[in-house]
C-alpha cells in the first residue's frame, strides 16, 4: 500500500515536473526566432526618418545631418541637409548605389571596392548599407547566455555565417533586450576572428508598438579614435511615398 | 646638253665659295639647324630611355614576359574580383616549365585590400606569391632597401618603402590588410613586415603589399586558386614564339586559359611614349622652321646680293636649273654644316644621359607627376636616329633653298646686269 502510494506521490511529481519543463520550451524562443523578431523591429515598410551622424577620425569632428526615406529592405534615398553637403545625396535600389553630389552635377555608381569605403567618411560602410538580406537569413544563430547591458536583461547571440551566403562578416554577436528585442550591444568579426566593429545602442523609443534604436554608437575597432554616432531626431512609419521616390531622376 | 663632270665641279665649287662670302650669316642659320637636331636627339635619347625603364619595370617587377590567365580574367582584371580564377596545380605549372623558352614560373594571387595601421587604411593591391619562385621571375630582392626577403610562408609582408612611410610602418611592426573573401566576408590578414622595397616602379613603392602565396589564398578563401601564372623567359624576344608554342597546349583549352604579352599590360606606357614623340617631333619642328626660314632668307639675301652675277651667269649660258642647283648646293652645305654641329652637341647632350643620367627622385622630388618610373634614369644612344636626323636636316635645308633660287634664276640676264 505504502509502495502504491509513493508511486504514486512520485508520478504526480514527475507528471507536474514535466509539464513546467514543457511550458518553459515553449515559452523560451530559439535564437533564430529572437533575430527573426529582432529583423521583424528593424525592417520598415516605409519611413521617414531625420537623423544626425556625428564621425569623429582623431582630433577632427564632422557632424553630417539628413532625412532618409525608405521602402523595405530595397529601396532608400538619402538626402544631406547639414550646409556643408546639402544636395548630396544617395539612393538604393535593391542592389545598386549611386550617389549625386551637387558640384560635380553628376550621379556617380558606387560599386565594386568602393562599397567597403566608410559612407561620408563615417564608420558605416556603403556595403553594410546595402545589406537588406534579414540576418537570420545570413547566419546560424545561437544563444551562448544572458548578461545586463545597461540595466536590460539580454541574450547574448552568437551568430555564424551559413557557408555558401554573401556576409560581410563572419561571426556577429549580438546582445538582444530579452524584452524589447533590439539589439543592445553588437559586435562583428572578421573570418579571421578579428573584431572589426562594435556597436552599442544608448537609446531606445517604442514607436507605433516596436523598440527602435534612436541613438547609436559604432566604434571601428581596426582604427583607433574613430567612432560615429547615429542619432535619430525624428521617424515617422508607413508613409505613402510617391512612386518616383526612387528614381533615378529625382537623384538630381 | 649633259651637265659634265668638270662642270659640276665648277658649280660646286662656286656654292661653296658663296657659302664662304658671308661666313656669320651661314653660322648663326647652321647653328639653329644644329639646336633643332641637338633637342630633339637629346630628348629623344631621354624619352627612348623612360620608356625602356617602363618596360623593365613593368616585366621586373609586375607583369614578368607572360602572363597566363583565365580567359574571362583578363577583360576584368582590374577589378581585382575573385573570380575566374585557375586552379594552381602541377600538370599546368609542368606544362608550363616544359617550354624551351622558359626560365621561371610564378603563381600570383591579386587581390584588393585596405593596409590598415590602426589608425589609418589605405586602398591598396595585395600579391600573394610564391615566394620561392617569385626571387627567380621578379627583381624584389635587388631593390630591398631595409629588412631581408622573406624566410618562410608565414604571415610575413612586403612593401614599398614610400607606403611604409606613409603609413608611419618600419620592418619589425606588424601591418593588418583588410581583404574580402570571394563570399564577400571581412578577412584580416596580420603580418610581420620583413623588408621594404625602393623600386624604379613608383606603383610598387607606394601601392603593392607581397604575402606570401598561401597566406593570401587561406584568407581570401579561395583554396589553392590563383589569379595568374607569371612567366619569366630567357629572351625576351621569344614571347611571340613562346605564346604561339603555349596556346598549342590542350590543357589552355581544357581550362579556358589565355597568354598575354607584357605588352598587353603597357598599353599606357606606349600611348605615353607615343604622345611624348609627338611632342619632342612638334619642338623639333617648331625649331627646324625657325631653321628654313634663315634659309629662306639667306637664299633671298644672297640673290639680291649677286643679282648682277645672276644675270652674267646667264648671259654667259648657265641654264635656270644650274642656277638653282647652285643655291641648293649651297643650302646642303648650311644642312651638312648644321647637322654636324647638331651631332655634336646631340652626342654631349646623349653621352651624358646614357652614363651619368638623371636623378629623377632628386629632380622631382617625392612626385611623379604621372611618370610611370622613378629613380635613376639613363638616356639610350640610338644611332640610326642620328643618320635620319642628319640627313633630314640636310634634305630641309634644300627644300627650303628652292623657292628662293626659282625667284633669283627667273631674273631676266638684261635686266639683271644693268640691276
Amino acid at each position: 500500500m505504502n509502495n502504491i502510494l509513493v508511486r504514486l506521490i512520485l508520478g504526480l511529481m514527475l507528471v507536474v515536473a514535466l509539464s513546467l519543463s514543457g511550458t518553459e520550451i515553449i515559452a523560451a524562443p530559439s535564437a533564430a526566432e529572437i533575430m527573426e523578431q529582432v529583423d521583424e523591429y528593424q525592417h520598415l515598410q516605409s519611413a521617414k526618418i531625420e537623423s544626425k551622424m556625428i564621425i569623429t577620425k582623431g582630433p577632427r569632428k564632422m557632424v553630417k545631418e539628413m532625412t532618409s526615406y525608405i521602402k523595405g529592405a530595397d529601396y532608400g534615398l538619402t538626402k544631406f541637409t547639414n550646409p556643408r553637403d546639402r544636395g548630396s545625396k544617395f539612393l538604393k535600389r535593391e542592389n545598386n548605389l549611386w550617389m549625386f553630389f551637387p558640384d560635380a552635377e553628376d550621379i556617380v555608381k558606387i560599386s565594386g571596392h568602393m562599397l567597403e569605403q566608410g559612407m561620408m567618411g563615417s564608420d558605416f560602410s556603403y556595403q553594410d548599407l546595402m545589406e537588406s538580406t534579414k540576418l537570420a537569413d545570413l547566419y546560424q544563430f545561437t544563444i551562448i547566455g544572458e548578461e545586463k547591458v545597461d540595466g536590460r536583461s539580454c541574450y547574448v547571440i552568437e551568430g555564424i555565417k551559413e557557408e555558401g551566403k554573401e556576409a560581410s562578416y563572419y561571426r556577429r554577436k549580438e546582445w538582444v533586450d530579452k524584452e524589447r528585442f533590439v539589439l543592445w550591444r553588437e559586435e562583428l568579426y572578421a573570418r579571421s576572428g578579428r573584431l572589426l566593429k562594435e556597436l552599442q545602442t544608448k537609446k531606445v523609443e517604442q514607436l507605433e508598438g516596436r523598440w527602435y534604436p534612436m541613438y547609436q554608437i559604432i566604434d571601428n575597432k581596426l582604427k583607433k579614435n574613430s567612432q560615429t554616432v547615429y542619432e535619430i531626431k525624428k521617424i515617422e512609419f508607413d508613409l505613402e511615398l510617391p512612386a518616383n521616390t526612387f528614381s533615378l531622376q529625382r537623384l538630381r | 646638253m649633259k651637265v659634265s663632270g668638270v662642270y659640276k665641279m665648277l658649280l660646286v665649287k662656286l656654292a661653296l665659295r658663296n657659302l664662304t662670302r658671308h661666313k656669320r650669316r651661314v653660322i648663326a642659320i647652321a647653328i639653329i639647324l644644329a639646336i633643332g637636331i641637338a633637342v630633339y636627339l637629346t630628348l629623344d635619347s631621354l624619352m627612348l630611355g623612360l620608356t625602356q625603364m617602363s618596360f623593365d619595370n613593368l616585366i621586373n617587377l609586375e607583369t614578368g614576359h607572360l602572363q597566363v590567365v583565365k580567359q574571362k580574367y583578363w577583360p576584368e582584371r582590374e577589378d581585382l574580383e575573385l573570380e575566374n580564377l585557375i586552379v594552381w596545380e602541377s600538370k599546368l605549372s609542368e606544362k608550363i616549365k616544359n617550354q624551351q623558352t622558359v626560365k621561371a614560373v610564378v603563381p600570383q594571387l591579386k587581390f584588393a585590400a585596405k593596409l590598415n595601421n590602426g589608425i589609418d587604411e589605405l586602398p591598396i593591391t595585395g600579391y600573394g606569391l610564391d615566394i620561392d619562385q617569385a626571387a627567380q621571375v621578379f627583381q624584389l630582392k635587388k631593390y630591398i632597401v631595409a629588412g631581408s626577403y622573406f624566410t618562410d610562408s608565414n604571415y610575413q609582408a612586403i612593401l614599398g618603402k614610400k607606403l611604409a612611410d606613409l603609413m608611419e610602418l618600419k620592418v619589425g611592426d606588424y601591418l593588418t590588410l583588410l581583404v574580402k573573401t570571394a563570399e564577400e566576408t571581412f578577412n584580416t590578414i596580420d603580418a610581420e613586415i620583413v623588408a621594404l622595397v625602393n623600386t624604379q616602379n613608383p606603383k610598387v613603392n607606394s601601392n603593392y603589399v607581397y604575402v606570401p602565396l598561401n597566406i593570401a589564398q587561406n584568407a581570401l578563401d579561395v583554396d589553392n586558386k590563383i589569379s595568374q601564372v607569371i612567366v619569366r623567359l630567357k629572351y625576351e624576344e621569344e614571347v611571340e614564339e613562346t605564346i604561339k608554342q603555349l596556346k598549342k597546349q590542350t590543357i589552355m583549352q581544357e581550362k579556358e586559359l589565355a597568354v598575354h604579352s607584357w605588352r598587353d599590360s603597357a598599353e599606357s606606357v606606349i600611348a605615353m611614349s607615343k604622345a611624348q614623340n609627338i611632342e619632342t617631333g612638334f619642338m623639333m619642328g617648331i625649331i627646324l622652321i625657325i631653321a628654313a626660314i634663315g634659309i629662306v632668307n639667306t637664299v633671298i639675301l644672297s640673290a639680291l646680293e649677286r643679282t648682277k652675277e645672276i644675270g652674267m651667269m646667264k648671259a654667259l649660258g648657265f641654264k635656270k636649273k644650274e642656277i638653282i642647283l647652285i643655291f641648293m648646293i649651297e643650302a646642303a652645305g648650311i644642312g651638312v654644316l648644321g647637322g654636324i654641329i647638331g651631332l655634336l652637341l646631340s652626342g654631349v647632350g646623349v653621352y651624358y644621359l646614357t652614363t651619368v643620367g638623371i636623378n629623377l627622385s632628386a629632380l622631382l622630388g617625392e612626385q611623379t607627376f604621372g611618370l610611370p618610373v622613378i629613380g635613376h634614369l639613363y638616356g639610350i644612344y640610338a644611332p640610326w636616329h642620328f643618320g635620319f636626323i642628319f640627313i633630314s636636316g640636310i634634305i630641309l635645308s634644300v627644300l627650303a633653298s628652292i623657292p628662293p633660287a626659282y625667284w633669283a634664276a627667273k631674273k631676266d640676264p638684261v635686266k639683271a646686269i644693268r640691276s
